[in-house]
């Protein structure tokens, strides 16, 4: 399983909103952090969800059986590794 | 991990060399508006050689105060085209790292922030960048001594969430930069395993202090 963790803090809720949009990806909560997590890869639209760049480049908070293989101002794609 | 209490209360004073009194004065008291609060004169003394000099102080709010030491008949260093009157940098350095290094002066509000705007704008050291970080808005502008000044606004209150995460995220620093080849992408998988073992039972330990205090 690839996993992406994400504070949950107001600036950083539209960015598991959009991941939780593609019905491949599961969103849940562990304490105060979005889990993300998919089969295969996560892909996140920046645009969609509204984050402005230094929030987008920071949202990041940890990365289970994954990796980052896109991180820019289009998206950001996480896959299993 | 021990835990000692915190007993200290903020920046008594920072301290930054300069060669340009007149112009550092113009800059901190007539333009931002920092008053002057104390000054000594002394003379040089001391095993070392050591040049008379001027130490005084701007007020920055809060109690809080800047301070600069004017030593007469002593000329700047070398060290390179870049950087300020305290550090001197060659063409190779990097400017992110040069600025680095920075005071942050923190404000209340966005019309407090943009006061300080106008003044500095009118001003020959105007702002250089207004940006909207991940939860603050600063502004920025070197002062006539080449230092780098910042001030900062929240953009909302820390929530206790981040209290947490910088924990996590420090510990997994401190643990990736004591092994070989740190990288952001071992930090994100030793903190991912931080957050599966230890953010839920943050999280019910907050709602039973909460429940506690009856909120």
């Amino acid at each position: 399983m690839t996993a992406l963790y994400v504070l949950d803090v107001p600036e950083n809720v539209p960015l598991a909103t959009v991941a939780g949009a593609d019905p491949a990806v599961t969103v849940s909560k562990i304490g105060p952090y979005f889990e993300i997590a998919a089969d295969g890869v996560i892909s996140i639209d920046r645009r969609a969800t509204g984050c402005r760049h230094a929030v987008w480049y920071s949202s990041v908070a940890g990365l289970r059986g994954a990796r980052i293989t896109q991180h820019d101002k289009d998206a950001l794609r996480v896959e299993p590794g | 991990m021990t835990v000692s209490d915190h007993r200290v209360r903020g920046v008594d004073h920072i301290a930054y060399p300069t060669f340009d009194p007149a112009t550092t004065v113009e800059f901190y008291r007539d333009v931002l508006g920092f008053p002057v609060v104390h000054s000594i004169c002394a003379a040089g003394w001391g095993p070392e050689k050591h040049p008379d000099f001027i130490h005084f102080f701007f007020d920055i709010g809060n109690g809080d105060r800047l301070a600069f030491f004017y030593y007469f008949g002593l000329e700047p260093f070398g060290g390179g085209p870049q950087g300020d009157a305290y550090s001197r940098f060659g063409e190779d350095v990097p400017v992110f790292f040069i600025r680095s290094r920075h005071l942050a002066i923190h404000v209340d509000s966005q019309e407090d922030l943009l006061e300080y705007r106008r003044r500095l704008d009118s001003s020959d050291w105007p702002v250089e960048m207004q940006i909207q970080h991940e939860t603050i808005e600063s502004i920025y502008t070197h002062d006539p001594n080449g230092y780098m000044i910042e001030l900062t606004r929240a953009l909302r209150p820390v929530t206790p969430q981040e209290d947490l995460d910088a924990e996590l995220t420090i510990e997994a620093l401190v643990e990736v930069t004591s092994q070989p080849d740190p990288s952001m992408a071992a930090l994100l998988t030793r903190k991912a395993e931080l957050i599966v073992e230890r953010a839920a039972a943050w999280e019910e330990e907050q709602t039973a202090t909460r429940e506690r205090s009856g909120a």
